[in-house]
């Protein structure tokens, strides 16, 4: 076990620096096809030589290479790795602030409407699928099915904007208009999006549109296996020795199914830690989601590798863990 | 400036619908002078919470964003202010800003203010924040700014073989020889050049002073800044989420310029988002109306919709590089074709204000009609045409940079254009904002461009010198007129502020008669506040006065 985890943990420096290169190569085309986005934060007013040289050298932007379309830029890739070697990311272009300032002072926001919305999908996710699994064909297992597919086939975007304005403008003015009805429900609960008066509050309905999709998801896959193992000659058997229904369920049908659905979760965590770009935007949680949106719309190169970096490192971590987890709800699988 | 127009003063009438989310202040106002005529002083007290975008910078010398800009406004104060109702310089810090030459100039420095941290507000603080703005090693780009006073080009290096290996040299200076203290309350400055403006200049943001040890940890003072003005920060800059400014107890100047207890910036990264804040009753003040929202805005809160003529200027530059638009008379053809009116009502639902010349309406000094090419005559226009000799270029290309919906008026423009002229037409809008920016300095557009402006100091020079004069930091056109740059020339050193103007609109004239460019708009401002707000104060000049606003007490 043990040198499996060392193993994968190894195989982690290809890949992270394979991301990064890629993101490197990107962001630098990007600047040496639309010209250095130090000129842009001047706009119409014509900045001097010397300011613009004095800006771009701090932005690390002055190198040649990033004049000539298609030049990969090695010397400046190595640069950048030599940096982040010692924990410098750089600094953004707008406002000159650290990379590591910025994703740390962020990722406390998507901490907290990843887990509201990872919570959400899990519990509720796994108890539909559960439930229309054992009642196939009945009402419930067509509620849940057409449920979700309605939420699969909304985007996310119009989810949240939808939400957003039926539901937190138009249904919480409604409630926000009674004086008597609790603060932490009209204006908690029911914000437009995330408030700092109500900093777990106002991050629940985000986190559950944000959980919505992968809910849908999970709740299917839970219930085909359900559906499955149910039949199964170990569920049967046990049925048979007289065990307890819920034992049955839980113990036996349940966990022998949750295989695929643990997959499904623990890459839709390292979605979600990655930052929610649509989401947080809509409803303007200031995690690294939002700070990455606006930094790719703004050209922002160091952020935007620092942010993509962290993202993939988090999702390679998620999926080692689910990967250890199968032997835990499997005892057949093991590593060595 | 003279008084042009009343006070720009909108009191809510609506019922509370929403109610206050927190505040409520035992306070009674003490003080009932007011900084302007007829402004009634209404109560003191309460959160205003206001919607914002997250600043670049909280630093005077490197903020020059709007979202930076109205924050450190109520954080720092400088020599001089603009009037809330009539947007006049008024000396703040300054006792006096005098010249004989209208090349140096004396200010003298009223007594008794002081930073938040107990240093006081002399002659000292103006000079270390301008020199540091100056110092180009520093890269803060309130430096443009300082460009006026002697001694800025020792204070500036440029690489000597542009993005080549070899460093740029420190600067030959440290300091700008022209400025130089007299005594704590009073130093004086030289100007590279007579400039009749300079102490209208002096209410922008970018001239505010600095503490000592603001510059010793700029850093430390950009999060937590060391401010001179009425408000004081509560805490640090929360980035991307808020920023949060209570009443400074320091503050000795006008009373009347902290009416809320606190002042609170929410952060937003998309203005729908903050929007739908508003409808929910979070946000007391929204100066950024989404423009697809607009319409919808209008009629729904029409009672709290605060609209005024604004500053920003658009125009379609012509290349005179190019030798198709070196004769005058195809510019105005081109100039005359084109019916503003119809666009900005088609295209921008009216959030516009169709040009007439080339000076913003807010200025003083404006005068309507200027351009008697600005109005559309197709007949005229084709007529001038033919006396040119006709349309000696290819298809007219018109630039504009890419993803922001240029195309959509280009397109008005180039149809008006056909339809008048018969000259085909393309839109180039391919190039991203950096790229389409480094053609212009490049001079490398082939067509009409559209480029856009807004003021750097409320003279309105600003709209002429840098944009037309020989050499003008913005002269995309190329355009150059001796007659013109004489007059500029004549109106910077002119004894008085009304003498200057009158050689700037002599000079503005001109342009009407040239047209190096086609004006097209002006900006204007939409502003929606919520029910809870008493008083909403507009400055012209320096935007919404947050600190000025009252709330509804209750």
């Amino acid at each position: 076990m043990g040198r499996y985890v060392i193993r994968r943990v190894l195989q982690f420096i290809p890949t992270v620096l394979g991301t990064m290169f890629l993101l490197h190569y990107l962001t630098s085309l990007g600047i040496q096809l639309t010209g250095n986005p130090v000129r842009a934060l001047f706009g119409d007013r014509t900045p001097t030589p010397a300011m613009m040289a004095a800006l771009s050298e701090r932005l690390n932007l002055n190198d040649p290479c990033l004049t000539q379309t298609g030049n990969p830029c090695i010397g400046l890739f190595g640069e950048r790795l030599v940096n982040i070697a010692q924990w410098d990311f750089g600094i953004s272009l707008t406002g000159q602030r650290e990379v590591t300032d910025i994703i740390g002072a962020a990722l406390p926001y998507t901490i907290r409407i990843a887990l509201i919305g990872f919570v959400f999908e899990a519990f509720v996710g796994i108890l539909a699928g559960v439930l229309a699994g054992l009642r196939s064909g009945g009402f419930l297992d067509y509620f849940v099915k057409i449920s979700t597919t309605l939420i699969i086939a909304v985007p996310i975007f119009v989810l949240g904007i939808v939400i957003r304005e039926f539901v937190a403008v138009k249904f919480g003015n409604q409630l926000r208009a009674d004086p008597n009805f609790p603060e932490i429900i009209s204006r908690g609960f029911l914000a437009a999006g995330y408030k700092p008066d109500y900093p777990w509050a106002s991050l629940f309905i985000p986190g559950l549109v944000l959980g919505a999709t992968s809910l849908a998801v999970t709740a299917r896959l839970t219930r085909t296996s359900m559906v499955e193992n149910v039949r199964a000659d170990y569920v049967r058997t046990a049925r048979a020795k007289g065990l307890m229904p819920r034992r049955i369920t839980g113990v036996h049908t349940l966990r022998n199914s949750l295989i695929p659905v643990v997959t499904s979760l623990g890459v839709d965590l390292g979605v979600l830690m990655g930052g929610a770009v649509v989401t947080e935007t809509i409803f303007n949680v200031p995690g690294i989601g939002r700070v990455a949106a606006q930094s790719a719309r703004t050209g922002d190169a160091s952020v935007v590798i620092g942010i993509v970096t962290l993202a993939a490192l988090i999702f390679l971590v998620a999926n080692l863990l689910v990967d250890i987890l199968y032997a835990v709800l499997d005892p057949r699988i093991r590593y060595e | 400036m003279k008084v042009r127009r009343s006070a720009t003063i909108a009191v809510a009438t609506a019922m509370t619908m929403l109610a206050v989310a927190a505040c409520s202040s035992s306070e009674t106002p003490t003080d009932t002078k007011t900084s302007g005529a007829g402004a009634a002083a209404g109560q003191k007290g309460g959160d205003l919470r206001i919607y914002a975008t997250e600043p670049a910078f909280l630093l005077p010398t490197a903020g020059d964003d709007m979202p930076s800009i109205n924050v450190i406004r109520q954080l720092y104060r400088g020599l001089v202010k603009y009037n809330a109702e009539t947007g006049e310089a008024e000396m703040d810090l300054a006792e006096s800003i005098e010249s004989s030459d209208q090349k140096n100039w004396t200010v003298k420095l009223k007594t008794g203010y002081t930073f938040e941290n107990g240093e006081p507000v002399n002659a000292d603080a103006f000079i270390r924040a301008w020199n540091y703005a100056a110092y180009s090693p520093n890269a803060q780009n309130n430096a443009y700014f300082m460009s006026r006073i002697a001694g800025i080009d020792e204070m500036s290096s440029s690489d000597p073989d542009g993005d080549g290996p070899k460093e740029a040299p420190e600067p030959k200076a440290k300091e700008l020889s022209g400025l130089k203290k007299v005594s704590d309350t009073e130093f004086t400055v030289e100007l590279k050049d007579p400039f009749a403006g300079f102490p209208v200049t002096m209410g922008y943001s970018g001239f505010f002073p600095m503490a000592d040890a603001c510059l010793k940890d700029t850093k430390a003072c950009n999060e937590t800044p060391i401010g001179n003005g009425p408000y004081k920060i509560e805490g640090a800059w929360e980035h991307n989420v808020g920023i949060t400014l209570v009443r400074s107890d320091t503050w000795k100047g006008d009373a009347n310029d902290a009416m809320a207890d606190k002042l609170s910036y929410r952060i937003f990264a998309d203005d729908n988002a903050g929007y739908a804040a508003y409808q929910a009753g979070e946000i007391d003040v929204m100066e950024a109306v989404p423009s697809a929202r607009y319409k919808e805005a209008k009629a729904q809160y029409g009672d709290t919709l605060f609209e005024a003529p604004g500053d920003t200027f658009t125009y379609v530059g012509l290349p005179l590089y190019r030798d198709e638009f070196k004769d005058k008379r195809v510019r105005q053809a081109l100039a005359l074709s084109i019916d503003r009116q119809p666009i900005i009502d088609a295209v921008f639902d009216g959030r516009f204000t169709a040009a007439t010349g080339f000076v913003s309406p807010t200025f003083d000094g404006f005068r309507p009609d200027v351009c008697q090419y600005c109005k559309a005559d197709p007949a005229k226009a084709k007529q001038l045409l033919d006396e040119a000799g006709g349309w000696k270029g290819d298809k007219l290309v018109l630039w504009g940079n890419a993803g922001v919906g240029h195309e959509k008026w280009l397109q008005a423009v180039g149809d008006q254009i056909k339809a008048a002229l018969g000259i085909d037409y393309e839109i180039r809008v391919n190039l991203q904002f950096p790229e389409y920016l480094a053609t212009a300095d490049a001079k490398k557009f082939t067509g009409p461009f559209r480029l856009g402006w807004g003021p750097d100091y409320p003279v309105i020079e600003t709209y002429l010198k840098p944009l037309y004069g020989t050499g003008g930091s913005s002269n995309n056109s190329t355009y150059t007129n001796p007659e013109f740059d004489k007059l500029i020339t004549e109106g910077d050193s002119a004894a008085s502020v009304e003498e200057a103007i009158a050689k700037y609109q002599a000079a503005e004239d001109i342009l009407g008669e040239d047209m190096p460019v086609i004006p097209m708009w002006f900006g204007k401002v939409a502003a929606l506040y919520s029910t809870n707000v008493d008083k909403f104060v507009f400055n012209k000049i320096s935007d919404v006065e947050y600190g000025k606003i009252t709330l509804k007490q209750k």
